[in-house]
């Protein structure tokens, strides 16, 4: 349908130039109606991520066609207007369209063509490549912040290649299919068949390539420091929804030089009968199973052990239990070894209930030869506790930060070194379910009788139930006496929080998006957030126990056991559930705003990374070509003024469509030319006394001017030529394009006979400050337009506001009150330094505004 | 540490609403089930229409809530099977593509009311608790 127009409409243009400006003035506004169109849907996708929406595949894949057509026709609209090709643009779209295909295929591009991922980039978002039981750990160090030793996985693409390579691929599946339909009678045989398969795959060739890197990988990990590798299954499924324990092979003490036998031998244990077994009882069998190996570097410790966050004890009332014992932990995790057994409290201060201290006669220690052995322990230290309280106090803490996490109780394999430091090992889910986890009488029974502080007020920006003692966050308090456990509350939301996110259970605040900063920290963090809830500062009191059902948008008084033990209970994880993750992983390719400054070199086709930056790319590239229309277009040129001298100097180009101007004006427009009422009452609030010099650090004219002009170049800046801004006008509507130094600032308003028809849409966005002062300014943007009757969306660091229906003095009103705000919060961000900042600027503003706009009435 | 069954439910006698919710997109069903419990409901889900249907004859449930596009027997011909075999059983379709004829059919086989997806886990739950409401269901 598109493409015959398109050639019409280049044959049309070539035959009799100029087309009509009607005509491209119509596809402007085309462009900007999709525009608008693509970044609802953008937002409404990022939405869906917070918790608070069921949504299904089917949604994922409509959502992205629907986004893909949109962007498409985006593009082609930029190259009727600019009758250009844009090849540069649609391979930009066709490459971020191909990203986005492979993630819904599930095929992630393996950007490793080496099949090493070092652990530093791991996360779960990777589980695919890095299998669970690494991407587990890649978490606990890159989402977390906690300490797990050195090292790299050698991808499950890895051992495709290498199976694929040696025939054995076909072979491996035929084997799964045949256990699948196995019977009993014919167990002998396929046991024989997996023991041959492994067989084969512990003698097979290795890709040289592949041999090659995994090589140098673990030269390189053993050569900076610890000599002797780990090497670990991660297969999938592994340690996931189904756990595998101790079915697959593990290889302890490697030198680097015998890391390919110990790949080999940790590969070769994917078919082992067990693991196969499981496999048909688990109904896996019908998914191609793959390994990817983890290779760590040993830890030389002093004390390991295992920790079980949960166990189900009668004697005592929730408490986790740690098993210790000198030296390496393999014989502590297969049970061979004498322990000390710990119990403690879950709940801070995580109080010790008993301690059962073991004779550990012997330990297992790295051997300098390579390999482990067993050695004796001295007398003096068998029979003494191998963890003091300080020890085990940081051990649960660290525990209980990953259950939260990963919201299950687990299995948490540890170490400490002789320095002292705590290395987390890995951390499995823990196959214990329901009945220790929802005692006694059911669910919704146990939450019928508590008392309920807040409900149905706020949106979840991250689901999840949590209990803990508010702490109520003041704008500009000190962050680092945070209460390790508690529940944050607080007036704004930050992204300055992230910071505290590991030591916080859950985060309750009064303003804020669930698309913005903050939340999306949350969500990486998965603690449960309910943002909006308005008077949550007044309502809880600090100090005060509470459960937060972030699900269910409850804040019940004290601590309601059988609803978190409920949550450490469900089977599935919404975070990881295929919708979950896929969603998240092609926002990545739509979402996020990484062209921010159109005069750098980098605002090119070339450079868009997603569907967002495509769409800040035509847009601005189309506001230009209008700007260029109206000084160029035979039509325009010769007939309709178009530079408006205004007092603050804004640079307007005003393209007048119909009535918005003065009849008869001169070329150079005044302020008092403009009819167009919408404009009018906008520039009266630009203009407006202190609404410019009323900022806290004075910014003279002469740097605001620098601020416009400092990246154009000379003749641009040029008093006579700046005029880069653009409102297209009518008497009754305006559209205006405004770009305030790295601001870009968006105003559409309709303002007809029909109150209906009253529409006034505000979008802010851009600069080039950091990240939590981008976030401040839309927070604090965004506050004010709530503040007068908009409907406020915030993604990213975008601010859109919407007013719709109000009458049009109102609607004028809020016209002036935006003028004023466009220049209050022009370079605003310099001036953001602290949250407290934010909230100063939000009652000038109002205070100032609200003064002028009465003098005015 | 051994794997235990899951507790058995609240004590007899007290009668909760029963919620049986049927989409072949087993992302609604793990989401809905939970949700519900927690809300004090008593769910079944189930991935297949099939499956659905020989539960539904086997016992009535107060609330069905089913999409409406799937393999096999669907949605439509669900619901029909549904309220024909208990009348006072109220069903809400979930839908990805609503059209003004499956829409209108569904209305005339008595769904109670129709909810687009995706859908706010609040909204599911109002027009349960309005079948409540209107069936008297509420203590």
């Amino acid at each position: 349908m598109e493409l015959p127009s398109l050639t019409d409409f280049f044959a049309r243009w070539r035959a009799k130039p100029p087309v009509p400006f009607s005509v491209l003035f119509k596809k402007f506004k085309s462009i900007l109606e999709r525009n608008n169109a693509i970044l609802g849907l953008i937002g409404d996708m990022g939405d869906k991520l917070g918790g608070d929406y069921i949504f299904d595949r089917q949604y994922i894949l409509d959502s992205c066609e629907k986004l893909g057509d949109q962007v498409f026709k985006l593009v082609s609209d930029l190259s009727l207007l600019c009758q250009r090709k844009n090849v540069g643009l649609f391979t930009a779209f066709e490459r971020i369209s191909h990203q986005i295909r492979e993630e819904l295929a599930g095929r992630r591009v393996l950007t490793r063509t080496d099949h090493i991922l070092p652990l530093c980039d791991l996360t779960h978002d990777l589980a695919d490549e890095g299998g669970n039981k690494m991407a587990n750990v890649g978490d606990i160090r890159n989402i977390l912040g906690f300490t797990v030793p050195d090292g790299f996985v050698v991808t499950a693409g890895a051992y495709f290649e290498a199976m694929e390579r040696a025939g054995l691929r076909a072979r491996a599946g035929a084997l799964c299919d045949r256990f699948e339909r196995g019977d009993s009678a014919n167990w002998a045989g396929l046991a024989e068949a997996a023991a041959q398969l492994q067989k084969d795959i512990l003698a097979m060739p290795l890709p040289k390539g592949l041999a090659k890197s995994v090589k140098l990988a673990a030269k390189r990990l053993a050569a900076e420091g610890g000599q002797f590798l780990a090497v670990r299954s991660s297969a999938w499924g592994e340690d996931g929804e189904s756990s595998f324990a101790g079915m697959y092979e593990s290889v302890l003490g490697v030198a680097a030089e015998n890391i390919l036998t110990a790949y080999r031998t940790v590969l070769a244990s994917l078919f082992c009968e067990q693991a196969l077994r499981y496999r048909l009882h688990r109904g896996l069998s019908k998914e191609e199973p793959a390994m990817a190996v983890g290779v760590m570097r040993m830890v030389d410790a002093r004390v390991s052990g295992g920790l079980y966050t949960y166990v189900p004890l009668l004697e005592h009332d929730q408490p986790m239990v740690v098993s210790a014992a000198w030296g390496l932990g393999k014989p502590i995790v297969e049970g061979t070894a004498e322990t000390d057994t710990f119990l403690l409290g879950r709940e801070p201060p995580h109080e010790l209930l008993s301690s059962e201290i073991g004779l550990k006669t012997t330990r297992l220690a790295r051997d300098a030869a390579g390999g482990t052995r067993t050695e004796d322990v001295p007398a003096d230290l068998a029979a003494s506790p191998c963890l003091d309280k300080d020890q085990l106090v940081l051990l649960a803490k660290t525990a209980m930060s990953l259950e939260r996490f990963f919201k299950r109780p687990l299995d948490v394999e540890w170490a400490f070194t002789s320095e002292g430091e705590l290395i987390v090992l890995q951390a499995r889910p823990l196959s214990i379910k329901p009945k220790i986890c929802t005692p006694g009488p059911d669910v919704a029974e146990a939450t019928k009788d508590v008392p309920v502080l807040i409900s149905g007020k706020g949106v979840p920006a991250m689901g999840g139930v949590s209990a803990g003692p508010v702490h109520i966050v003041v704008e500009g308090a000190d962050l680092a006496d945070f209460p390790y456990g508690a529940i944050l509350v607080t007036h704004h939301s930050s992204p300055r929080f992230a910071r505290i996110m590991p030591k916080c259970r859950g985060i309750i605040t009064e303003m804020g998006s669930a698309t913005g900063h903050m939340a999306t920290i949350a969500r990486e963090l998965r603690v449960p957030t309910l943002v909006g809830v308005s008077d949550a500062t007044r309502i809880l009191r600090e100090g005060q126990e509470i459960t937060l059902d972030a699900d269910h948008i409850v804040i019940y008084e004290g601590v309601v056991e059988a609803l978190c033990r409920y949550e450490l209970g469900k089977e599935d994880v919404f975070e990881e559930s295929w919708e979950y993750r896929t969603l998240k992983r092609v926002l990545r390719h739509i979402s996020p705003l990484t062209l921010l400054d159109p005069d750098a070199d980098s605002f090119s086709p070339e450079k868009c990374k997603t569907f967002h930056d495509i769409a800040r790319y035509v847009h601005q590239r189309a506001v230009d070509k209008l700007i260029n229309l109206s000084e160029e277009h035979r039509e325009i040129k010769e007939s309709a003024p178009h530079r408006l001298v205004t007092k603050l100097p804004l640079g307007l180009t005003v393209i007048d469509v119909e009535g918005g101007l003065r009849r008869g004006a001169p070329g150079e427009i005044r302020e008092e030319d403009v009819l167009c009422r919408p404009l009018r009452a906008l520039l009266e609030g630009v203009n407006a006394s202190g609404m410019w010099e009323t900022c806290a650090v004075a910014v003279d004219m002469g740097s605001f001017m620098s601020s416009v002009t400092r990246t154009m170049t000379a003749s641009q800046s040029h008093p006579t030529t700046l005029g880069r801004n653009l409102a297209v006008i009518s008497e009754e509507y305006l559209n205006l394009h405004l770009r305030l130094g790295y601001h870009f600032t968006v105003v559409d308003a309709y303002l007809g006979e029909s109150v209906n028809d009253n529409a006034v849409l505000f979008r802010f966005m851009g600069g080039v400050t950091d990240f939590t002062r981008r976030s401040r300014r839309a927070g604090l943007i965004a506050a004010i337009l709530e503040r007068y009757d908009f409907v406020v969306k915030i993604t990213g660091d975008m601010v859109t506001g919407r007013a719709k229906k109000h009458p049009e003095a109102d609607m004028l009103d809020k016209m002036y009150m935006l003028g004023g705000l466009i220049g209050y919060t022009r370079q605003l961000d310099a001036r953001l330094g602290s949250d407290d900042d934010g909230r100063r600027h939000f009652e000038e503003f109002v205070q100032r505004i609200n003064a002028l706009r009465e003098a005015r009435q | 540490m051994t794997n235990e069954p899951i507790a058995p439910d609240a004590p007899a006698g007290k009668a909760r609403t029963s919620i049986l919710v049927l989409d072949d997109e087993a992302i609604v069903c793990k989401r809905l089930k939970p949700f519900f419990q927690k809300a004090g409901y008593e769910v079944e889900t189930f991935g297949d229409s099939g499956e659905a249907l020989a539960r539904v004859r086997e016992r009535r449930f107060d609330v069905v809530i089913t999409d409406l596009k799937m393999e096999g027997l669907d949605g439509l011909a669900f619901l029909g099977k549904v309220k024909e075999l208990h009348k006072d059983t109220d069903v809400i379709v979930i839908t990805g593509f609503a059209t003004l004829e499956t829409s209108r059919e569904s209305f005339r086989k008595g769904v109670f009311d129709f909810v687009a997806k995706p859908f706010k886990l609040a909204e599911i739950l109002d027009v349960v608790r309005r079948v409540e409401k209107e069936r008297g269901l509420t203590p």
